[in-house]
């Protein structure tokens, strides 16, 4: 039914994108871009890890970007980004001086409060590292208030492996345990080949109710990766995933994130999977 | 003035002129031979006061097919800027909408809460516009596709600030606001209603209940779930083989509010118009991600969504089913696609399954 809510006075400007500057470009693959940006007066965006911003291009509309950095970092935030054509080919022409149009942050986030004290299983798929980038920033800048950091990331290459850096600055802290594959191996890559399920075996998941679990890649990866986590005995509920949509709005209005009785824009993207499984639009 | 009054047909003419020479007005036109459609009118005249439904809802008056929402650039701006001086757009000029029947009067309000308390962003723009209007709804009795009276939209009234119904003789009015009273207070040569036409507006419900043609295969109450379990449904499939997935439907429904956003440059690049037009669900690239992934590809998905949206997912959310029974998109459907006939087929299938 209905809820009653406090009636919230418009905010006018909504729809107005505010400039950011572009400080800093990477280029960190042929096709992904990490941006920083900074908002007027260097204030803080203010996210939660697992937000995303509506980025706004005059002359291109807007596209939902996660922030790839953690709320820890003051006075700018990052954006790791794909060329697809469209907004993101023209955004990938940019560089420091320019501006960009910038509204949120919007969206759920990862569950920071429920992963304190728990063992931390981060699963990521090719640009799903993104978002996850966000919260294991938060999580090393907080490390003792978090048991095991596991993370299982895989990528198509070793040429698309994203953050490569930071991957090293994350297995280097044995506190933390890191594993990397890649589903295609080139010449002079050692490490393992097959798709990020192939990870799950390696690493000791028990007990698994210890686990809080992040998972963020394709669609097609969620399917495989949440059945082998079902079968390791790991609880739907403590099992969270980022769905992707191209909300026009960000702020519930659109429709075009609708996923069966949900919006990814608001009442998402995070959604623990036993949600999923009300969703059948969602994977 | 009483808080009821009756007025002859002359003098609610009259009265509209008066409202039209104060504030803009937007009332019911007729357009070509048979149809109907909401415009902004000077001449009351013109004003059609026994349509039955406008091929477009009143809707357009608060949420119009096109709607500025961000100016962008100064003038004389220099270099190619991405994120040009961008201010709101929101018009909250007063107006007056009259003649919307309670069905689309029902639309209004779940576009009130759609836009407003769902969630903590109200619409700037379909706020100001709201307060900006004084609504004069005016009663109806149901053609072969009406069914108002079947999803508790008959007799609406919440949301308008003064109710009119039609009389054997003239129409009774009653001002339901303090902003309606005003409205209403611009009328002449009123009379208070006698205890017979008193009775005759009250049985107005009633009678449109009666004379409701149309029949659905469950209460309500029973949609969501009966809908909801049928997921699966084949009827889905075999609409699907007769939809175009032209949008009409959506556009002419007045509880649909999906939107696109485009930006619009001038020659000199420095500024333009960031603007939002309607958008339907039943286009195919209406849940297209990057990859590309389509997450409602098959025409049958988005078949199913526009019955899922309206009497599964928002009825659960808000309470009552996102349709109000105007019959628009069954009349409108370049396919002859009626929303009942394929509703109820679902419904029989549902309960068919149920006695298994």
């Amino acid at each position: 039914m209905t809820e009653t809510r406090e009636a919230v006075a418009p905010d006018r400007e909504l729809w107005v994108p505010e400039p950011a500057a572009i400080v800093n470009t990477r280029q960190l693959t042929e096709r992904e871009k990490v941006f920083t940006l900074q908002l007027p007066g260097g204030r803080d965006l203010g996210h939660q890890p697992g937000q995303f911003v509506q980025v706004s291009l005059f002359g291109f509309e807007e596209a939902p970007i996660s922030v790839c950095s953690g709320p820890e970092q003051r006075g700018s935030f990052e954006l790791c980004v794909r060329d697809m054509g469209g907004l993101t080919h023209a955004l990938h022409q940019l560089g420091p001086g320019d501006r960009v149009g910038i509204r949120g942050a919007f969206g759920t986030g990862f569950p920071l409060e429920e992963m304190e004290g728990k063992d931390c299983l981060i699963i990521a798929g090719g640009i799903g590292l993104a978002p996850l980038r966000s919260l294991i920033q938060s999580i090393v800048a907080n490390r003792d208030r978090y048991r095991r950091l596991v993370i299982l990331y895989g990528a198509r290459t070793p040429e698309e492996l994203l953050f490569r850096e930071d991957l090293e600055t994350w297995g280097a802290d044995e506190r933390n345990e890191l594993l990397v594959t890649v589903d295609y191996g080139s010449e002079g890559w050692e490490g393992n080949v097959g798709v990020v399920t192939t990870l799950l075996p390696k690493v000791d998941l028990k007990p698994t109710k210890d686990f809080v679990v992040a998972l963020v890649g394709p669609p097609v990866m969620y399917r495989f990766v949440l059945a082998d986590l079902r079968a390791l005995g790991m609880a739907d509920e403590h099992v969270y995933v980022s769905l992707e949509r191209r909300m026009r709005c960000g702020v519930g209005k659109c429709g075009h994130c609708q996923v069966s009785h949900r919006r990814v824009c608001v009442d998402g993207p995070v959604f623990p999977a036993n949600e999923l499984w009300q969703m059948p639009e969602s994977i | 003035m009483p808080p009821k009054v009756v007025l002859e047909e002359a003098g609610l003419r009259e009265w509209l002129g008066r409202v039209a020479g104060k504030t803009p007005l937007m009332a019911p036109v007729r357009r070509g031979r048979v149809s109907h459609d909401f415009a902004w009118v000077t001449d009351p005249g013109q004003v059609s006061l026994d349509y039955v439904r406008t091929v477009m809802p009143p809707k357009q008056a608060l949420w119009p097919t096109r709607q500025p929402l961000v100016k962008f650039g100064e003038e004389g701006g220099g270099r190619v800027d991405f994120a040009p001086q961008a201010q709101p757009v929101a018009e909250g000029e007063p107006f007056a909408l009259f003649g919307v029947h309670p069905c689309d009067l029902t639309g209004i309000g779940l576009l009130d809460w759609a836009m407003g308390q769902r969630d903590p962003y109200p619409d700037p723009s379909w706020v100001a516009r709201r307060a900006a209007a004084t609504i004069v709804t005016l009663d109806c009795l149901p053609d072969e596709y009406c069914f108002c009276a079947l999803v508790g939209s008959s007799d609406t009234r919440e949301g308008a600030d003064v109710a009119l119904t039609p009389l054997a003789e003239g129409f009774l009015g009653e001002a339901l606001t303090p902003k309606g009273d005003e409205l209403l207070r611009l009328a002449r040569g009123g009379r208070e209603p006698t205890e017979a036409e008193a009775a005759e507006a009250a049985r107005w419900p009633e009678e449109k209940a009666r004379r409701t043609r149309v029949k659905l295969g469950a209460e309500v109450g029973e949609l969501a779930d009966l809908l909801g379990a049928r997921y699966e449904s084949e009827v889905f499939e075999a609409t699907a083989r007769r939809c175009y997935s032209c949008g009409t439907c959506t556009n002419v429904c007045p509880t649909c509010f999906c939107f696109d956003v485009w930006d619009e440059l001038e020659l000199t690049l420095a500024g333009g118009m960031r603007s939002r037009r309607y958008d339907s669900c039943q286009s195919l690239n209406f849940a297209l991600v990057a990859g590309p992934h389509n997450f409602r590809g098959e025409r049958s998905d988005r078949v199913r969504h526009r019955w899922f949206r309206k009497f599964v997912y928002l009825l659960r959310e808000h309470g009552r089913p996102f349709c109000v029974g105007c019959g628009r998109c069954s009349q409108a459907c370049t396919a002859g696609i009626s929303l009942v006939d394929v509703m109820n087929a679902v419904l029989s299938e549902a309960k068919e399954a149920a006695t298994r």
